[in-house]
């Protein structure tokens, strides 16, 4: 990742008139929007999987008829309702000629010679929370450094951060951790599959141990992983003396295993990062997502980067004696 | 052989600074939080080096450094403090109930194996 730490957000474009993709294309590089495609046949089964889309470009005439269309926003809808759905109009501009009950399926709608409205949902729905550039690179530093150190013999790749807006857990292992500041209330999610670990570990190696690799040991990894990153961001962003927050509010965090959903009683926009730890020699990979959940405060104006990662980076590791 | 006590929760960590101590021919007990650790020292004589993690569930790393110094009333046994906290408040916290010293983690065995060894002979 360059110095500049731009997030980006996913968007599955459902549009079938291959003239105006350039332009669709155009908007999205120029909006921190990466555009998805795919085919008809496969739009459920991606929507159940992908984890990290922030909206869907619905056009009208998508389909072969306008109700027909209407029925697929409307299975959308009920299976990712956290994705606003944008519609592009074709022959009329906005929602006025639909039922209420059709209207509802959208946030807003735009025309290939106006997206400006379009613009407006990234701001409102997508890029709404002002995440600073040291965080997001800091935070992808300390979590590359840590994976690097706990998986020695694996090659960490730290992706291009997302803002997401779905709430799919990743995977079957999931760790939380609260995170708490003067400037920031939440948690840190770290996601992976049980399986990646345990077939790129083979045995503990970690442990040095001779027995295989269960989900215990997957378990504890993932710990260590979430406690070494957790103090890292703690050093790296929160001032020794932050007086902390002075809110003791709640809220309770809802996981439904079936549908592998979580929600943590908000609607914002999160900040994810993705990673991929490969073992070049096998070809073996493990995929890491970690989300940052601001959902009881956020006050990025106060946020304030401690120290530099050299520093901590040269501390880290050695015995200080008192 | 003197002995030297490894309170961490996290397996992982156990077994890897467990693993290199005894690899290098020290001897190794661990303890799963402050409260079990506070019981193992309490049980056993022949411990003369603490590696300790401060956040744990039960009873945390500083609160066992200080019942050990004021309700076992051990004074000598040596405390080192193995964690991700850096923060200078919490390190004066350690220094006062007599921590020898801090490791930010990563645990690098190389670079302290030497001073474990003088501080658990």
């Amino acid at each position: 990742m360059g110095n500049e730490a731009q997030l980006v957000s996913k968007v599955f474009v459902l549009d079938k008139f291959y003239e105006y993709f350039d332009q669709i294309k155009q908007f999205c590089d120029q909006n921190g929007l990466v555009g998805l495609k795919a085919n008809f046949a496969n739009i459920m089964t991606i929507l159940s999987s992908n984890i990290d889309l922030g909206a869907i470009l619905l056009a009208d005439n998508y389909c072969q008829s306008l109700d027909e269309t209407m029925d697929l926003a409307r299975q959308i809808h009920t299976i990712r309702p956290e994705l606003p759905i944008v519609l592009r109009r074709t022959s009329i501009s906005g929602l006025d000629d639909l039922p209420e009950k059709q209207r509802k399926l959208f946030c807003a709608t735009y025309t290939i010679d106006d997206m400006s409205p379009l613009r407006k949902v990234i701001d409102e729905y997508i890029f709404s929370l002002y995440y600073p550039n040291a965080l997001v690179r800091g935070i992808s530093e300390i979590t590359s450094s840590t994976l690097a150190n706990q998986f020695k013999h694996l090659k960490v790749n730290a992706e291009t951060p997302y803002i997401v807006r779905d709430r799919i857990i990743f995977g079957e292992v999931f760790s939380l951790i609260p995170l708490e500041s003067s400037w920031c209330r939440g948690y840190m999610m770290l996601q992976t599959e049980e399986d990646a670990i345990i077939d790129v570990l083979g045995f503990d190696e970690l442990a040095g141990d001779e027995s295989p690799a269960t989900f215990r040991t997957v378990n504890n990894i993932l710990g260590e992983v979430t406690n070494l990153i957790w103090g890292a961001f703690k050093n790296r962003f929160v001032a020794d003396g932050d007086p902390g927050s002075r809110s003791t509010a709640q809220v309770p965090i809802v996981i439904n295993h079936q549908h592998k959903y979580i929600s943590f009683g908000s609607g914002n926009p999160q900040l994810c990062f993705k990673y991929t730890l490969l073992n070049e020699e096998d070809g073996h990979l493990i995929t890491i997502y970690q989300w940052f959940v601001f959902n009881l405060n956020w006050s990025p104006e106060d946020f304030q980067e401690v120290q530099t990662s050299v520093n901590d980076l040269i501390d880290s590791g050695e015995l200080e004696l008192f | 052989m003197a002995k030297i006590l490894i309170v961490d929760d996290s397996s992982t960590v156990r077994d890897e600074v467990g693993g290199f101590l005894k690899k290098n021919g020290l001897e190794v007990v661990t303890a799963v939080d402050g409260t079990d650790g506070l019981n193992k020292l309490k049980a056993d004589p022949g411990i003369k080096l603490v590696v300790s993690d401060v956040n744990m569930p039960n009873m945390d790393g500083l609160t066992m450094v200080e019942k050990i110094r004021n309700e076992l009333g051990n004074g000598t046994v040596n405390v080192i403090m193995l964690t991700t906290e850096n923060n200078p408040s919490m390190k004066e916290r350690g220094k006062a109930a007599g921590v020898k010293g801090w490791i930010v983690k990563p645990f690098k065995g190389e670079s302290v194996l030497e001073t474990f060894k003088k501080l658990s002979a």
